[in-house]
């Protein structure tokens, strides 16, 4: 396998994050596999941003947590990222800025004196670095040059030619002077299409895929772009996107959606759902169906807004007062992402229930890739299951919480002629209407619980396993967008021990019967989590009685990474 | 045709003599007279006395949460347009808790029927002062009085941009039917604030304090005229009570100005989505 890191960093609101995109999507288009991950405080100007890629010819899902290619568009970036510096590096700057003080193979492309001579601006820096980066790891422009066509054809051909002399003039500079430091490791492969998505795109994309026809939001980081990308589609897949006024308004115009028929869905981060958890509550008794998509950053309170965790899951799992069931699934990658947001709107249907999808900055905001053909069997072969869900009834007058053995009563698609029927948050009769009866309240309470056995029954995932879990004398485990690191991990200790990583995907409710058997065998577990709590643990705890006593716990807004994984398994 | 007893749940469980009793039947007559019938309607009902009508007024309906019905009704809307949109609510549900959605669906001119139960109490909690109290109007929460003025709630709807703003009395219902119906005609957000007396827990505001404080909107109102109707409605700190339409414009409403919603199918009855083609080009 080889692998290696070219990361860009430079002022922010200087076009950082376009050209460290078009980066990645010129590698997978070169048949590579990559993760990229971004870095960047919370503000539109002044702070510094970074964007790291990591290309492989194989599956890759985080970051070695080394450099191998720089580019230093300031000297912030080479002062920033100057200690992850492979021993072979190379450093890409312009002397007429900074000289950097430094054992790795300097590069220098004259940034200044190229846009001052094309009369470029600040941001076309970008596009001369991409240029010479390109040049030095052994391709060529093609792909770039049709990148930057795309971005710029509706401004005309003069716009494009524009640009595109900057992208030249980087590449011939190395061309010209650093020809014995060119690295042939972009060689075209042959690989099938990818497409390169983000988990807020992977979302957004499974949610058209599922039908889905209302999302409705109000902006909140790093959920935010779920919002700006359906709402850049919509006229496309007519899909109707609302910025509401505030999240109350986000999540009961949904279930306004929902009630009425549509499928719908609404996407935050936890302070927004903070906001929206007594409508969960309303969800939960009215049964109506419902999609969140929560985007986890640090808290509490407004905390590290650009930054990552998984320190919203307990606050997730019991949202909502009253006692009454949801589904939460956590996906570890972009394909999980498209596959479990296809299957959340159809598990809400089934069960009439709210069904959370967890997401986190570091998934929601990094790209991978995705085998096209994935996204296109997807499509092919997803059916939209919504249960129950009736569209007329010969009864009269219609139950709308009528009595049954799985929990689940056939819900109407209100406009029906001849019936009606009201979506009750007050305790009520089977056909709706309000009671305070203790045998009603017994009977609605049951039924209402009875669903989660029905999923058990029929559509709970038991975690996957990856590594031989037999021989393993190493389990990790862990749940949603660690996978990328663990997977990772895993390859790296295969000469030296064995490991097996179970990958939690629906984190709850649990099936007792069929978790425990994983987790209670003579092996040295190790559970890791990006929050300070083990809150996953905590779950397995109250759930299945199962604790552990190695644990990974990071909680200072990064991912977690692979040496700090690879330094636990070598403690013993 | 359908009648009002088609409309008809539940014996109402409101207090002999609340205002409620005379909201329900004129909102059931001007519903027949408009030729609707409970599976053409959808009603979002707020918490309170007012909400409670969940029970007695057939309709497919959602009875949400306290403050939270206008965006259910919104939601309603863009979902199947072809149904008429009523939301029935109280002023604490309306004014206080769901203040900021009250604005927001003003100045978006959602199609949707706000009929606003106005008793400046609330009842169903015993009585505590609501938004809509006179300033120094004591109640169990503000026993030395309220220090707040009062919501104008008219003036309110008027300058965020609603395109219907009526006001009625409880105690006449002849002609808050005919209010009802003209909200319900009209193509935009409308609000039909209704004032009404609480028999058992406002001893002020009672349906004499009333009679003797309102009067009807002559033929010489100009409904077109923000500022005039703002000057009617703003009658509400001097105790006198403008009845009738105070103003109404024809505006686009905002599922009309929706480019994916076609005025002859539903978001619910169009077809899936499929040309995959136009997406995907988005990842490479």
């Amino acid at each position: 396998m080889k692998t290696f890191v070219w990361k860009i960093g430079g002022e922010a609101g200087f076009g950082i994050m376009t050209t460290g995109l078009a980066f990645s999507k010129i590698v997978s288009r070169l048949g590579y596999q990559m993760f990229d991950y971004i870095e960047y405080p919370s503000l539109i100007r002044g702070g510094h941003n970074a964007y790291e890629v990591v290309v492989s010819d194989d599956r890759v899902g985080s970051s070695p947590g080394s450099i191998d290619f720089l580019v230093c568009l300031n000297k912030q970036t080479f002062e920033l990222h100057k200690d992850q510096l492979s021993d072979n590096a190379f450093i890409i700057y312009d002397k007429d800025e900074f000289i950097p003080e430094t054992k790795s193979t300097l590069i220098h492309v004259p940034f200044k004196k190229i846009l001052f001579s094309l009369k470029g601006q600040q941001i076309m820096k970008n596009t001369i670095a991409l240029g010479a980066s390109l040049a030095l790891l052994g391709t060529d422009l093609k792909i770039f040059n049709e990148l930057i066509s795309q971005q710029f054809r509706r401004k005309g051909e003069d716009v494009i030619k524009f640009n595109e002399q900057f992208a030249e003039k980087g590449y011939a500079y190395i061309i010209e002077h650093y020809k014995e430091n060119i690295q042939q490791v972009l060689l075209p492969l042959n690989s099938e299409s990818q497409l390169v998505m983000t988990g807020n795109e992977a979302f957004s994309l499974g949610a058209v895929i599922a039908d889905c026809r209302m999302y409705v939001a109000y902006p909140m980081t790093p959920s935010s772009s779920v919002l700006t990308t359906l709402a850049a589609w919509q006229k496309t897949s007519r899909m109707v996107v609302r910025h509401a006024e505030d999240e109350i308004s986000v999540i009961n115009t949904a279930l306004g959606g929902s009630f009425a028929g549509v499928r719908s869905a609404v996407g935050t981060s936890g302070g927004g759902f903070a906001l929206m958890v007594e409508s969960v509550s309303y969800a939960g008794i009215a049964e109506i169906p419902l999609v969140i998509f929560i985007s986890q950053r640090p808290g509490p309170a407004t905390g590290m807004p650009t930054w990552t965790e998984q320190g919203d899951l307990l606050f997730t799992v019991f949202a909502g007062h009253g006692e009454f069931p949801k589904i939460v699934l956590a996906p570890g990658d972009m394909e999980e992402m498209v596959g479990l947001t296809t299957e959340a709107f159809n598990l809400a249907d089934i069960y009439q229930i709210p069904v959370i999808i967890m997401s986190d900055m570091y998934l929601s905001e990094s790209h991978s890739n995705i085998k096209e053909s994935f996204v296109t069997d997807l499509i092919k072969n997803y059916q939209v299951n919504r249960g129950k869900t009736i569209t007329q009834t010969n009864t009269t007058p219609y139950l709308r919480y009528s009595d049954s053995s799985d929990g689940i009563s056939p819900r109407l698609i209100p406009g029906v002629a001849g019936s009606f029927y009201q979506a009750n948050s007050y305790e009520h009769f089977e056909d709706g209407h309000t009671t305070e009866s203790a045998e009603e309240r017994i009977k609605q309470v049951d039924k209402r619980a009875r669903k989660i056995r029905t999923y058990f029954n029929n559509d709970f995932k038991t975690p996957m396993i990856y590594g031989n879990f037999n021989e393993a004398e190493v389990v990790f485990v862990s749940w949603g967008s660690n996978k990328g690191v663990i997977l990772d991990v895993q390859k790296k200790l295969r000469s030296r021990v064995k490991t097996a990583y179970i990958h939690f995907t629906h984190v709850y409710p649990l099936k007792k019967e069929a978790v425990i058997p994983l987790l209670n065998q003579d092996k040295r577990y190790v559970l890791i989590e990006n929050n300070a709590e083990g809150q996953f643990g905590k779950l397995l705890q109250m759930g299945l009685g199962i604790s552990f006593s190695e644990t990974i716990l990071r909680y200072d807004g990064r991912a977690v990474s692979q040496q700090e994984i690879i330094n636990k398994v070598n403690l013993k | 045709m359908s009648t009002v007893q088609d409309f008809t749940g539940y014996q109402p469980t409101w207090c002999p003599g609340c205002g409620d009793w005379g909201i329900g039947i004129a909102i059931k007559s001007a519903l027949v007279q408009l030729g609707l019938s409970p599976s053409s309607l959808f009603v979002a009902f707020g918490i309170g006395c007012s909400g409670n009508m969940n029970d007695f007024l057939n309709a497919y309906a959602m009875h949400g949460l306290h403050g939270r019905s206008i965006p259910n009704a919104i939601g309603m809307k863009l979902a199947n347009h072809k149904m008429t949109v009523l939301a029935v609510v109280g002023d604490g549900d309306c004014y206080g808790e769901g203040g900021n959605h009250f604005l927001h669906a003003c100045r978006g001119n959602h199609d949707i029927t706000v009929i606003v139960h106005d008793n400046r109490v609330y009842g169903l909690t015993t009585g505590q002062s609501a938004p809509t109290a006179q300033k120094g109007y004591k109640s169990k929460s503000t026993p030395l009085g309220i220090i707040e003025e009062s919501v104008d709630p008219l003036s309110l709807a008027l300058t965020q941009g609603a395109t219907f703003v009526a006001q009625a009395f409880a105690g006449d219902t002849i002609h808050l039917g005919q209010m009802i119906k003209q909200a319900i005609e009209h193509k935009g957000f409308s609000l039909v604030n209704i004032l009404q007396p609480c028999v058992t827990f406002n001893k002020i505001n009672t349906y004499q304090y009333y009679m003797k404080h309102v009067y009807k909107l002559d033929d010489t109102h100009d409904k077109t005229n923000m500022l005039t109707a703002v000057n009617k409605a703003r009658g509400v700190y001097e105790e006198k009570y403008a009845l009738g339409v105070l103003y109404q414009v024809e505006k686009t409403a905002f599922h009309e100005q929706i480019v994916q919603l076609d005025s002859t199918t539903s978001l619910k009855d169009r077809d899936k989505f499929t040309d995959y083609n136009q997406l995907l080009p988005y990842f490479k």
